[in-house]
């Protein structure tokens, strides 16, 4: 905030409006409170305390804000980067494709990048996710980051939201044995006529998840991914049967029971807990 | 003047190397190449030989058979858009662009294809005692009016970008908005499809049903190698030497797949109920009761009935493009007794 007064100062001597500021938001992901790399497994994950390597961790993140000293949001404008950025939705990228990241885009995103009007700020609100307008679209005609398939569902569900793949190592292998735990958030409920027809009206569950950082400085702080207190009640070495292999957010689906509330998600009869995904240092 | 792609306005073009601009007289030096079998060293193969476009550019073989008769390793896949697919074969993620991929049919020693090794200038005379490429080459390549390495894979990679396959029922329904142009069946079938019971769309999905794609709106292309549960051993591992990669091959598209059989890298499949089972079971060790470590973590196994195996089969034939099967700009432009036809020299 303080880098913040010497920019206002200098834009109300330059022009008579206030001029915009450039924003950058550091993101980073960890896995238990260790940082994310593909070249490594992670211990104690889940209820089991399991192993884990990590195939994937994307995220994407809108409506970002930066909030005032009187709670007034102000909404960050997001650089048009042609690739990351686009519209105000931005594609975090923590895997480089090499190691245990198999199939993943070589190219790394850890920020958010932006301008808003010069002002006195003091904490960061945003969501994770895919706003309704831009989940639903062709991505065959959608420029990047929406034009990934690696993060689309189809039409009717929209992209996910969080894709973090895990591959549990700590127990034996048998041949029935899952070994495959996904995290994919994305919309659910979301009626259209086909499952390539987008929806006309918003889904059923949007499970878009709300952050909110009251006291936040994007020049010294910065915000934590971390998927292992999500899944810590879930038993990422169990996959129910004729489920999808994880939790990717479907209503039929028991293994989401311990995960969504701690995305801050209402998920069937459970009440929305404390998100526990996104935090701040 | 800009090329033009003759596609719907919703399809990006494929991307194009930098060291080529398309053009009517690259695309149909490429296509004169592509179907003429003096392209081989005994002139009995061409690139249609084991890429016929009544079968979407496959060939209808478990491996392909080279000019020697020794067998490959793999199936030749379709090339239906293999100009949005960003490394060519099943499994080498090294082969990045058409024109490198080229060169292996051509001069490949293991196995033998076209078996031009060691014996490029030869192809090179061969072609230009044809009147017919002294003024094809000159045409394209107005700076290098020649046959050589650049010229002939530069020229076969321009046509082969133009095998766009965009006009099956499936197509109609989901891009032109045609809802009567899918089957009951179909439409059911691709229900399942797209279901994450049956898991199909995680790594058949996109624009051609499969995680590999590059676009000219791409600003990274994607890549999926996936070890499916088949046992099978090299893959991508050959390259990347890393042991989680045995049995790694490249996500095919599932364009045309009803005319692409047999199935999978080595062809072992005859059929797509016998492709479906593989998946239900979850793999052939899990078929058998055996560990198998090295397959996908998203490959679990699934219950599905005789009546979904029909819809999810209806589904895939609606991927089939006839146009694109009987594209006249496509086919064998060679005169019916043209030496191209049947590998002689120029008279």
């Amino acid at each position: 905030m303080r880098a913040l007064i010497p920019a206002v100062f200098a834009a109300l001597f330059a022009t008579p409006a206030l001029a915009d500021q450039p924003l950058t938001i550091n993101f980073a992901a960890e896995m238990g409170g260790v940082p994310f790399t593909c070249a490594e497994g992670y211990d104690g994950i889940g209820s089991t305390s399991s192993t884990v390597e990590v195939a994937d961790f994307r995220v994407f993140v809108t409506n970002a804000r930066l909030i005032g000293a009187d709670g007034a949001e102000t909404p960050i404008t997001l650089d048009q980067d042609g690739v990351w950025q686009l519209e105000n939705v931005a594609l975090l990228d923590f895997e480089d494709a090499t190691g245990t990241c198999v199939n993943g885009t070589p190219a790394m995103n850890t920020t958010l990048r932006g301008t808003v009007p010069a002002g006195a700020y003091t904490g960061l609100a945003f969501d994770i996710g895919v706003p309704f307008e831009l989940n639903h679209g062709d991505p065959t005609l959608a420029p990047s980051p929406l034009n990934l398939t690696a993060m689309f569902w189809n039409w009717q569900g929209g992209y996910k939201f969080i894709k973090v793949e895990l591959s549990s190592t700590g127990l034996p292998v048998t041949h029935d044995a899952n070994r495959g735990w996904a995290l994919h958030l994305g919309s659910t409920g979301c009626a259209s006529e086909a499952r390539t027809v987008a929806p006309a009206a918003e889904c059923a569950n949007p499970n878009l998840v709300a952050v909110r950082f009251d006291g936040f400085d994007p020049a010294a702080n910065t915000v934590v991914f971390d998927v292992a207190p999500v899944l810590a009640e879930a038993n990422v070495d169990y996959n129910t049967p004729e489920t999808s292999p994880g939790c990717m957010s479907f209503h039929n689906d028991d293994d989401c029971i311990p995960v969504m509330t701690h995305l801050g998600l209402p998920f069937r009869d459970i009440t929305a807990g404390e998100q526990l995904f996104a935090t701040m240092r | 003047m800009a090329f033009d792609w003759a596609i719907p306005d919703w399809l990006p073009p494929p991307q194009v190397p930098g060291d080529i601009t398309m053009s009517d007289d690259l695309v149909d030096l490429g296509r004169h190449l592509f179907y003429d079998q003096r392209l081989s060293a005994d002139g009995t193969m061409s690139c249609a030989s084991c890429h016929e476009q009544a079968r979407a550019f496959t060939d209808g073989r478990a491996v392909s058979v080279g000019i020697t008769g020794q067998a490959g390793a793999f199936s030749a896949p379709s090339l239906a858009n293999v100009g949005y697919l960003p490394t060519l074969t099943w499994a080498n993620p090294m082969v990045e662009s058409l024109e490198f991929h080229a060169l292996i049919p051509l001069f490949g020693e293991d196995p033998v294809e076209m078996g031009n090794a060691g014996r490029e200038q030869e192809l090179f005379a061969r072609l230009m005692e044809d009147d017919f490429y002294q003024g094809a080459f000159a045409a394209a390549f107005p700076d290098r009016p020649q046959a050589d390495l650049f010229t002939i894979t530069r020229a076969l990679g321009a046509f082969q970008r133009t095998l766009i396959s965009v006009g099956s029922p499936y197509d109609q329904f989901v891009y032109e908005g045609d809802r009567t142009a899918m089957t009951a069946a179909a439409v059911r079938g691709m229900e399942l499809f797209f279901d994450h019971r049956l898991e199909c769309y995680h790594c058949h999905l996109g624009l051609n049903f499969t995680n590999n794609l590059v676009t000219a709106r791409s600003t990274m292309p994607e890549t999926g190698f996936h070890n499916t549960g088949l046992g099978a051993t090299g893959g991508i591992e050959e390259f990347t030497l890393t042991p989680r990669d045995q049995g790694r091959f490249r996500t095919p598209s599932l364009r045309n797949v009803a005319l692409t059989a047999p199935y999978m890298h080595d062809g072992r499949f005859q059929s797509l109920e016998q492709v479906i089972r593989h998946y239900a079971a979850g793999g052939e060790a899990a078929r058998l009761g055996q560990p198998d470590p090295l397959r996908d973590p998203l490959i679990i196994g699934f219950q599905i009935t005789d009546a979904e195996i029909a819809d999810l089969i209806a589904f895939l034939e609606s991927l089939t493009d006839e146009d694109f099967l009987t594209d006249p700009a496509h086919d064998n432009p060679w005169p019916v007794d043209h030496p191209a036809r049947s590998g002689a020299a120029a008279p």
